[in-house]
């Protein structure tokens, strides 16, 4: 307690943090290959293999920007709802809301792809909104916390799917379990089975970063997150910017729903968002707030899960790579908040504690 | 009707048990300042250790020991990021979540689907037990009921609003720079009781397994602790309160039991969303109808913020 080694900064800065990240990582990879090693996997093997079949063939890189585009959206839908302060736990069911519209759409609608399809965007994009619609108004007007009504959504998306898929718009044609029939529209693909959602959803990122960083209203959410006392005193709505800002997160939840349907799954399945909300999150988290950054953390987040495929014909549980990616957020997490400290060169400190 | 309702108390006591356990260890993980968001990743670990101990060693004690030590040890992990390296809590909580629910999947891959063998039997208490309606749900069920919704919620009534104890762990949750001015040890406080919050997440899991839902299949506390979560906020952070809400919540569960068992016309989907609807309206409603009620109703002033004492 003499000694004062280390002294906090209110901000940290970038080169020190994407240092400690990095170490961060070099840890909980430590980590998982210690566990691997003690159950019986070679973990040297495994990194090799992993490499070789994600980042190493042509398959592996169609599935990883597969993994991609989802991401890519449910990481900037938890970024834009950060600006302003609030976190989006609940991507995992705007995205089932998302799914669930387009699939109405594209079930009801008979027509040439270049009516249905923009139709069932919208109607994604809405679905999205829709779902996170009680949470919004919840929060901003009676200041209810958005995480817990936002992540309850989710079960109750989840259940709505799973109702859908096994009763009333269950596959009569082949008989698929807990499915749709194959949707008669679909996403035109780009370069082997990767849609055109993934540029687009590249696209909305830069566009979102541009948009929060060069407008009037992006200015406003910014300074509505940092300082919302301040915020209103400058006249700013802050309720208003809070609608506008979880709604359009809702909305982004939305259509990466739709693109999933509309470009990789082609149906409407329980089970269909494969955690791609939650991991939003971490991708939200590795980003920093920033829209920018959503394009590498989200590469980074697709790599896990495209390892996950390796793993599983390893005869590793799927579910490991949750783990994995819980560990990574937690040392994360802690190396974020280290990044803060700077090292005092002092002799020790006099008569203060 | 008495059949009905006697039916219906006795699952809603069950049910809501787990959320009851789970929610009164994070009262006193936020009466410290500090929110845990990884309750539900703690239950399913404790659920799946406890499923695997007793298929090894033949008694519910047991299996009900080790999941309150896994949830312990979990609850030690998040609260090393959380309050000791005072990392940001809702991420180290999410990060908790999935480790616990990856794990505990994870972990339970054989035991899937098979029927738990040792679970808490039934125990009837003499008199009481034929107690018209109330009889069968309290005293007739098993003999974790008592402890759960009378002993463990007054002692930390007792403990937090009588003892000198509970007004130090009240203030390190309310004024951490206070608290730490008058000797008060603030990271301590902080640590053991987000410890003690975590074994009791794992002990619901274990409870969930071990006397309510005896088989583990992936997916099966189903945002319970999340809803344990929510009741934390509803209750105001008390643990009486808190306990009886439980209670409110499980007759809930049970009323979408009643309606599968009385073929309701409506989809069981819908009546399984009801614990969510329901947790929903009880976070929204009294806040919109009763405006002083988050006045009343207030946070601890320090919840999810790290503790720092040299910064001012």
């Amino acid at each position: 307690m003499a000694t004062r080694a280390f002294q906090r900064l209110p901000t940290a800065p970038a080169g020190r943090i994407l240092a400690l990240r990095l170490v961060a990582i070099a840890v909980s990879l430590c980590i998982i290959a210690g566990v691997l090693a003690l159950s019986g996997h070679s973990p040297a093997m495994l990194a090799e293999l992993i490499l070789r079949s994600t980042l190493g063939s042509r398959f592996g890189l169609e599935d990883l920007m597969l993994f991609m585009c989802p991401l890519l959206l449910t990481g900037a839908a938890v970024t834009v709802c950060g600006t302003i302060g609030l976190w989006n736990i609940g991507a995992e069911g705007q995205f089932y809301a998302g799914a669930i519209a387009a699939t109405g759409v594209a079930l009801g609608l008979h027509g040439p792809v270049l009516v249905v399809l923009p139709l069932m965007t919208i109607a994604g994009i809405l679905g999205g909104m829709a779902w996170i619609t009680v949470p919004t108004l919840a929060r901003a007007y009676a200041g209810v916390n958005e995480i817990i009504t936002t992540l309850l959504l989710n079960f109750i998306a989840s259940l709505l799917t799973y109702y859908l898929t096994t009763g009333p718009w269950r596959d009569r044609i082949s008989g698929a379990q807990v499915s749709t029939q194959r949707l008669s529209v679909s996403m035109p693909e780009m370069w082997g089975i990767v849609h055109w959602g993934f540029p687009v959803a590249i696209m909305i990122v830069v566009g979102l970063a541009l948009v929060l960083s060069r407008t009037r209203w992006g200015y406003e959410i910014r300074m509505g997150g940092a300082n919302p006392e301040a915020a209103r005193y400058a006249g700013i709505p802050v309720r208003l910017r809070i609608i506008s800002v979880m709604l359009l997160s809702g909305g982004l939840a939305g259509l990466a729903g739709m693109f999933e349907v509309a470009g990789t799954v082609h149906r409407l399945q329980g089970g269909m968002a494969n955690n791609f909300g939650y991991l939003g999150i971490v991708v939200a988290v590795l980003a920093r707030g920033s829209c920018l950054n959503v394009i590498p953390a989200a590469l980074l987040m697709a790599l896990i899960l495209d390892s996950g495929i390796v793993m599983q014909t390893q005869q590793l549980s799927a579910s490991v790579i949750l783990a994995i990616t819980g560990l990574i957020l937690f040392m994360i997490a802690i190396g974020d908040e280290l990044a803060h400290y700077r090292p005092v060169a002092t002799t020790p400190a006099k008569g203060k504690a | 009707m008495i059949m009905l309702l006697t039916g219906m108390l006795a699952t809603a006591v069950l049910a809501g048990g787990v959320l009851a356990l789970a929610a009164l260890g994070e009262v006193l993980a936020e009466r410290v300042g500090v929110t845990n968001l990884g309750v539900e990743g703690l239950m399913a670990l404790g659920a799946v250790t406890a499923v695997m101990t007793v298929s090894s060693v033949h008694s519910p004690w047991v299996g009900l020991l080790v999941a309150i030590m896994v949830g312990a040890v979990g609850g030690m992990v998040f609260a090393f990021g959380a309050v000791v390296m005072r990392a940001n809590q809702v991420l180290c909580g999410l990060a908790t979540t999935f480790m616990g629910l990856g794990l505990s999947t994870a972990l339970g891959h054989s035991y899937a689907g098979q029927p738990v063998e040792t679970t808490f039997g039934h125990v009837s208490i003499p008199l009481l037990s034929s107690l018209p309606i109330i009889g069968p749900a309290l005293f007739g069920q098993n003999i974790l009921i008592i402890p759960i919704y009378v002993l463990l919620p007054l002692a930390v009534h007792f403990i937090m609003f009588r003892t000198r104890h509970g007004l130090n762990m009240r203030a390190v949750g309310e004024n951490p720079a206070a608290a730490d001015a008058a000797g008060i040890p603030v990271m301590a406080m902080r640590f053991w009781y987000v410890t003690l919050g975590g074994a009791m997440a794992g002990m619901a899991g274990g409870y969930l397994t071990l006397t309510y839902v005896p088989v583990w299949s992936e997916g099966m506390v189903a945002g319970r602790g999340w809803i344990a979560l929510a009741l934390v906020i509803f209750a105001g952070y008390r643990p009486v309160i808190v306990t009886l809400s439980a209670l409110l919540f499980g007759l809930v569960t049970a009323l979408s039991f009643v309606g599968q068992a009385h073929n309701w016309p409506i989809d069981p989907a819908f009546l399984n969303m009801l614990p969510y609807i329901g947790t929903m309206a009880f976070i929204i409603v009294p806040v919109v109808v009763w405006h002083r009620m988050r006045r009343v109703m207030a946070a601890p002033a320090a919840l999810a913020q790290p503790y720092y004492r040299d910064v001012r």
